[in-house]
């Protein structure tokens, strides 16, 4: 029986390790995957009410006039063809943690291997005439270079009396503020659908699993809206090729990759419906269109003119830039943007103690294990009481071995001999589900943090550990480094660094402090296996999350070790053996 | 105990924590300070008061097992003493 049910829990166990690997996403920082070149420039037709009118573009012979663009942390330009922001790199950010890595591009054109950019524009109102600007439009601008103190305003006349204008401000991170105005010069009124789009050209690789969302986003009357890429295609049908559209006041929209997002705002206290679209180019290609347009037209007298205003976002989704952004540019929920989860009310303010300890410490290792010192301090209680019961315990164990002797062939009656020592002595052997359960949302949080603030990301910590969201790189099976084979090529489990190893020394020690209460001697044999599966299970989870744990185990010993001295000292010192244990 | 009259949400929520029980339990190992464990107690509360009022009495078990409580046995409310069996009969499922 046993021997059968420990079998069964050793499968059981695996199959929750292959669960994870499964489940769990793919810890590679490798850039993503590069996509075939699109074929020849596209158009994103997406809609007629979406979109402007634009009939198919012939690849122009002489490249675009652009007009530069040099912000604090971005730099790029923009294409005076279609008015389109499509050429944006961030200053601060590289793709991986090795020397002379290229930036991180966050727009990029049509025709390139990944198009992202973001586009602004008119529709005509059903039955309208006006000739509006589209795809092909060449703009013309006031400026060659747009920086923090020379916004760039773009103006077309359409020649029939209308003249469209574009003002563009950018402000020392990735946020730009744009202004559409239309000045009619003509005998009559117009009315014209302003909107604003981001367009992604190309289906990226998802890199976060189950775990973070990656693709359109939008908050609009306050709700969240994450959904697939699949779902896009899945849902867009010609002719519309609108998959669905989702009305409200303000709000933001965009697409978002785990660290980087391309998102536009309408006016907040604007009427807007969100459309998402995607224009199949056959099978997964195609472009995905999730943008703005408003619903009551803007509506220009003769002789007169009117403008709309709205934001474009494009860049790294930094926690407290968007709550800056969310607070000063009344944002509805623009910290939405990072995943933080299901558990955001406890995630996102255990990340706020975290980024607090970065600045105060200047590294994110260090403040992560000034954050596990904060968290045992505030369960210091309930260990101590814990470590009190183990502690008597042990002045116990003679009477239980004992007992084991004597019932050593009757399970049931070992149980109940027990249970009754327990009760006469006073103490309770197990420490309870509630401390158990109480570690996991801490557990889950500094993981999920980790997993998915772009604060983590390229992290450095000591030594070998240049970024704490990726495992630990070294591998003792390549004798770190010595061997130039990849172990990865016979298996992905064959990855096990230093700090991992570290990590399952520490819960061997504890387990060997700690023998568990468990009386089933199967179960004892399996918790034998535990520091060994953890390890390898821990070797593939980010280097911030195992040096937690290894320094929070660490900090368990020293704790229940300084304790255990104090009782020992304290029983030598009153030394009153025939009395009964306390009722505590 | 009886299976058949409980709801589906009561079936779904048992099931959950049998596979807890299962899959989840041996690698973390028991660390519950009564008798039936939290996890038992759950099943059985779930199954006798149903998903929602048992989830409540699950819940409060829990907060419960902790080290300022002395543990032993606790059964579930509404449930026959069952002192000798029950009792001895949770702890073998372990």
């Amino acid at each position: 029986m046993d021997i059968k049910r420990f079998m069964v829990a050793t499968a059981l166990s695996a199959v929750v390790l292959v669960g994870f690997e499964y489940f769990l996403p793919q810890q590679n920082h490798k850039t993503v995957e590069q996509q075939a070149p699109a074929p020849a420039p596209v158009t994103a037709a997406a809609d007629g009410a979406a979109s402007p009118a634009a009939e198919p573009a012939a690849k122009p012979d002489a490249p675009d006039p652009r007009v530069t663009i040099d912000a604090g942390r971005v730099g790029g330009s923009l294409d005076l063809r279609g008015a389109r922001l499509d050429d944006l790199v961030l200053k601060n950010y590289h793709e991986t943690v090795k020397d002379g890595s290229p930036l991180v591009r966050v727009l990029e054109p049509r025709g390139e291997e990944q198009p992202n950019l973001v586009e602004v524009g008119w529709t005509n109102v059903s039955g309208g005439q006006v000739r509006v600007p589209d795809a092909n439009t060449i703009w013309t601008a006031d400026h060659e270079k747009l920086t923090e103190a020379q916004p760039v305003t773009l103006s077309w006349d359409n020649g029939q009396g209308q003249v469209f204008q574009i003002a563009i401000a950018i402000d020392q991170n990735y946020m730009f503020s744009v202004t559409q105005k239309v000045v009619n010069h003509g005998g009559e009124g117009v009315s014209l659908y302003p909107f604003s789009r981001v367009e992604r050209g190309y289906t990226p690789v998802e890199t976060g699993g189950y775990l973070v969302h990656e693709g359109p986003i939008s908050v609009i009357d306050h709700r969240l809206d994450e959904s697939s890429y699949k779902s896009l295609r899945k849902g867009a049908v010609p002719p519309g090729n609108i998959a669905w559209s989702k009305s409200g006041q303000g709000g933001w929209a965009g697409i978002t990759d785990k660290y980087w997002l391309a998102a536009v705002i309408p006016q907040q206290d604007s009427d807007v419906a969100a459309n998402y679209a995607f224009l199949s180019q056959g099978g997964d290609k195609g472009i995905y269109d999730v943008g703005f347009t408003a619903r009551a037209p803007l509506v220009v007298a003769a002789g007169g003119e009117a403008s709309t205003e709205s934001h474009v976002f494009a860049g790294a989704k930094e926690v407290p830039l968007l709550e800056k952004y969310e607070a000063s540019l009344h944002i509805p929920d623009f910290w939405k943007a990072v995943d933080f989860g299901w558990f955001a009310f406890l995630t996102r303010p255990i990340f706020t103690v975290l980024d607090w300890l970065n600045t105060m410490l200047g590294n994110f290792g260090l403040a992560l294990m000034a954050f596990t010192l904060l968290v045992k301090a505030l369960f210091f209680p309930l260990a101590t009481k814990q470590f009190h019961s183990m502690g008597k315990m042990r002045q116990l164990q003679p009477k239980i071995k004992a007992l084991r002797e004597r019932y050593k062939d009757d399970q049931m009656a070992l149980n109940q001999q027990m249970i009754g020592l327990y009760k006469q002595e006073g103490v309770n052997p197990a420490s309870g589900c509630l401390p158990m359960l109480l570690q996991i949302p801490v557990f889950w949080c500094l993981y999920k943090d980790l997993y998915v603030t772009i604060e983590m990301r390229h992290a450095p910590f000591f030594g070998w550990i240049h970024d704490l969201s990726a495992f630990d790189p070294t591998n003792i099976f390549t004798l770190f480094g010595l061997i130039p084979w990849d172990p990865a090529v016979i298996s992905p489990m064959l990855q096990l660094g230093l700090w991992p190893m570290a990590f399952g020394l520490t819960m061997f020690i504890q387990q060997k402090l700690n023998p568990a209460p468990s009386v089933d001697p199967a179960q004892q044999k399996m918790f034998q296996f535990m520091p060994i599966i953890f390890t390898f299970f821990m070797a593939r989870q980010p280097a911030g999350l195992v040096i937690y744990y290894c320094w929070n185990n660490l900090l368990t010993m020293l704790q229940q070790t300084v304790i255990q001295r104090r009782m020992n000292t304290k029983a030598a010192a009153t030394s009153q053996p025939k009395l009964p244990a306390g009722k505590k | 105990m009886s299976t058949s009259s409980i709801s589906l949400p009561a079936h779904v929520l048992r099931a959950m924590i049998r596979a807890y029980q299962l899959v989840i339990r041996p690698i973390w190992g028991a660390h519950c300070r009564f008798s039936p464990s939290c996890s038992h107690y759950a099943r059985d509360a779930i199954a006798l008061h149903g998903a929602g009022r048992g989830s409540v009495l699950a819940g409060w078990r829990i907060l419960r097992c902790n080290p300022w409580n002395a543990g032993g046995h606790d059964p579930v409310p509404g449930t026959a003493c069952g002192c000798g069996m029950q009792n001895s009969k949770s702890l073998a499922g372990r």
